[in-house]
């Protein structure tokens, strides 16, 4: 009996450490030796984390289909690499799991309004493409309200999503000019409605954010930005760690929008402008012969029209832009995401 | 006349009738002493009780009064179904239709319906259709909501005809909704899914809740049995491995769990998310419904087993006929209890994984700006539909301990 009893704990301590072996020893992220560019391409599909729930960046209407600028870079991507803007599996990444969700091989991409930051950079496993959206924290006022500037919030009483780095940067900013205010914490959508309520005075957050949220009231006109901005939040596409085969797809794919703007290439002319270029820029752009010259095939591992087909797919930045969040009530003009030669910091590598 | 006559005695009138003699005012002002403020202790209560009770009404006069229904008319297929595609509508009906007879043939067989449910189902009824005239939800979708209860009551009342006592005919009709039910879940999955159907990653909404809830309270009590019997076990192997099952599994939130499914699992078990979030809902349900089995299991008297091994039983006819029979009934309300609850946490999923169930869905139809102030609207929708669910499976619960006489045997 004591024999049995034995072989049977050996026999189990052993199936319990066959277990742990199969979970430990298993490939991490289920990639082959080609990388995310060649699984996307076996796939036939490209899958993208995105947020589903925050008006202009990503959401989805009562059909479940997803838009937004967030949702308009993974069709660019999708039609660059699979020639097929509609080949996207939109995953809907929490921001508590997106950096795992990439990591884990379960999405090609993210892109999901996501500031870098050198921890996320270093220790998350992600490595952030160009930046899409340069975004920054702001304040909203009621109209009737006497304050203008950061001078004026001195005393006051101040709507801040608690947790968050936007708190963190409040706190910052007030303490560096040693003014004192009451900050009132709660979770989205709670700030807006004490806002609402006059329960304070200010309501804090990155400003596509309040625009997005401003906008969807019935009298957006009653509320009030101040000229400033207290924090940096560049919002870029992440991939994953040590992949730099996908990284510089992507990253010229966003490149590549930026400059077709600044070359006047856009959605409704890209067509034409392909049939015959106007300069050589272009026709490097659009991967088209000029004037007799060869193609160059630069050996991103895609054809060279990849940008070409994002720009029939989303059109140029300021197409997507003009589409998505410019309906929010966030003019373009004047902010940093306008091109360099319009006063913004949009600047792209020339494509050569 | 003013003098008394002599000798009659003095009328002393009742403490109630003096007291209704007095004006109105005086008397409300003592009944609601007497009874809503007769310490401070119970006036706190009383007043707690009375901000309590504003809130609801207040909620309720928004609800029917102020609140826009739209929001859900104009997500109803979002909140429901999701990213299930939206010509294969059919399928979810046919799963309805399928499901539907079935829980009303459960009712009938081994519970029976009473007054309180036929209300609530009533009220129910009456919330949706309220909702249909309130948007512009198509007829055919109330000809659906109504076909739907008549399945139901069609498998009650058809279930009402077969005998309550032991024969033939009754377990005919046991074994055959028994494997109907079990059948059910596979059956829903062929229908939604085969020759051309849903892909798993179009699951979502409310029928994703639906289907996860069942598929971990039936898995788990499955892997609930031998656990509990193995951890009730002489062999130190077998009750040690068991108790570390069970202690490791209840340790844990069942979040971290879904950490597991989509970070670790991925390499145990190849397959689908959903697959994977499958088979952690059963395992950490498991764990729980084990425990509430060995309580069973340690309820019974010893006089038992032995009486069955007196009669010449052997050790597994004797937990298969004498013990595990009455353990399971003794358990029941715990483990609908657990089940309840593996309902509700399919909320959970959404903050997680990458999945979007009810409230998953529910937060992508407030993002959406034409519908940004309509939260409390959705929520509350959301609620009501999680709601229905968890009070047919307590009802259920309650019927069977009663026809199965729990607590009185």
């Amino acid at each position: 009996m004591t024999r049995k009893r034995w072989a049977l704990a050996a026999a189990t301590a052993m199936a319990v450490i066959a277990l742990l072996a199969a979970a430990c020893g298993g490939d991490g992220n289920g990639e082959e030796g080609g990388g995310t560019l060649q699984t996307v391409l076996d796939r036939g599909e490209l899958k993208c984390g995105v947020t589903d729930s925050l008006p202009g960046f990503g959401f989805k209407d009562p059909n479940s289909v997803y838009s937004g600028f967030d949702i308009e870079f993974c069709k660019a991507i999708a039609a660059a690499v699979l020639g097929d803007a509609e080949q996207v599996q939109y995953v809907p990444a929490s921001s508590q799991a997106r950096f795992e969700l990439l990591a884990s091989g379960e999405v090609d991409i993210l892109v999901r309004v996501t500031t870098i930051t050198a921890q996320r950079d270093v220790s998350r496993g992600v490595d952030f493409a160009q930046t899409t959206f340069y975004d920054g924290q702001g304040f909203v006022v009621h109209a009737d309200s006497d304050i203008r500037t950061a001078e004026d919030m001195a005393g006051t009483t101040i709507c801040v999503a608690a947790g968050t780095t936007t708190e963190q940067n409040l706190d910052d900013f007030f303490n560096a000019r040693g003014l004192a205010y009451t900050p009132l914490q709660g979770d989205w959508p709670d700030p807006q409605d004490q806002f609402l309520e006059r329960r304070c005075d200010v309501l804090t957050s990155d400003k596509s954010g309040l625009a997005a949220r401003i906008s969807a009231l019935p009298n957006p006109e009653d509320y009030r930005f101040l000229p400033l901005t207290i924090s940096k939040e560049p919002l870029a596409p992440g991939v994953r760690d040590g992949d730099t085969r996908w990284k510089d797809v992507v990253n010229w794919v966003v490149y590549g929008l930026i400059n077709a703007e600044e070359l006047g290439v856009t959605r409704d002319n890209v067509a034409a402008m392909a049939a015959d270029p106007p300069n050589a820029a272009v026709a490097r752009l659009l991967g088209e012969p000029f004037k007799g010259s060869e193609v160059a095939d630069l050996g991103f591992g895609v054809d060279a029209q990849f940008i070409q087909r994002a720009l029939m797919a989303v059109g140029n930045y300021g197409d997507i832009y003009a589409r998505t969040i410019e309906q929010l009530g966030i003019t373009r003009a004047g902010t940093l995401n306008a091109l360099y030669t319009e006063g913004g910091i949009l600047y792209a590598p020339p494509y050569r | 006349m003013t003098e008394p006559v002599a000798g009659a005695r003095k009328v002393v009138l009742p403490p109630h009738r003096v007291r209704a003699q007095r004006p109105l005012g005086t008397r409300a002002r003592e009944w609601t002493r007497e009874n809503l403020f007769p310490s401070p202790a119970q006036a706190v209560v009383t007043l707690l009780a009375l901000a309590f009770a504003t809130a609801i009404v207040a909620l309720a006069v928004y609800l029917v009064l102020a609140a826009e229904w739209r929001v859900i008319t104009v997500n109803r297929w979002l909140l429901f179904a999701g990213g299930f595609p939206q010509d294969q509508e059919w399928r979810l009906w046919v799963s309805v239709a399928l499901v539907f007879p079935l829980i009303g043939a459960a009712f009938g067989l081994w519970a029976s319906l009473g007054r309180r449910d036929l209300l609530f189902m009533a009220l129910a009824a009456g919330f949706l259709f309220f909702l249909a005239r309130h948007g512009d939800a198509g007829w055919a979708s109330t000809v659906w909501v109504a076909g739907s209860l008549a399945l139901f009551f069609a498998g009650y009342l058809v279930c009402r005809l077969v005998p309550r006592e032991p024969g033939r005919a009754r377990s005919i009709a046991t074994w055959t909704a028994g494997g109907a039910l079990a059948l059910a879940l596979p059956a829903v999955l062929a229908v939604l899914m085969a020759a051309g159907g849903a892909r798993t990653n179009e699951f979502s909404g409310f029928m994703m809740n639906l289907i996860l809830a069942p598929v971990g309270i039936a898995g788990g009590l499955l892997l609930a049995i031998p656990l509990a019997v193995g951890r009730a076990s002489s062999l130190r192997a077998v009750s040690w491995t068991c108790t570390a099952y069970i202690e490791l599994i209840r340790g844990a939130p069942l979040i971290g769990w879904l950490f597991v499914a989509l970070f670790i699992l991925e390499d145990v078990i190849a397959g689908d998310l959903i697959v994977r979030t499958m088979v952690v809902l059963a395992v950490f349900t498991s764990a729980y419904i084990a425990e509430y089995i060995r309580g069973g299991l340690q309820a019974l008297p010893h006089g038992q087993t032995e009486a069955a091994q007196a009669v010449g039983l052997g050790r597994t006819r004797t937990l298969q006929l004498v013990v595990l029979p009455q353990a399971l009934r003794i358990s029941i309300p715990p483990i609908v209890g657990q089940a309840i609850s593996l309902w509700k946490d399919t909320a959970l999923i959404s903050a997680i994984l990458p999945l979007r169930e009810l409230v998953g869905n529910s937060k992508a139809a407030i993002a959406q700006p034409e519908f940004i102030e309509n939260r409390i609207e959705v929520y509350v929708f959301a609620a009501v539909l999680f709601w229905i669910v968890a009070f047919v499976m307590s009802r259920v619960s309650q019927r069977m301990e009663r026809s199965l006489g729990i607590g009185e045997r």
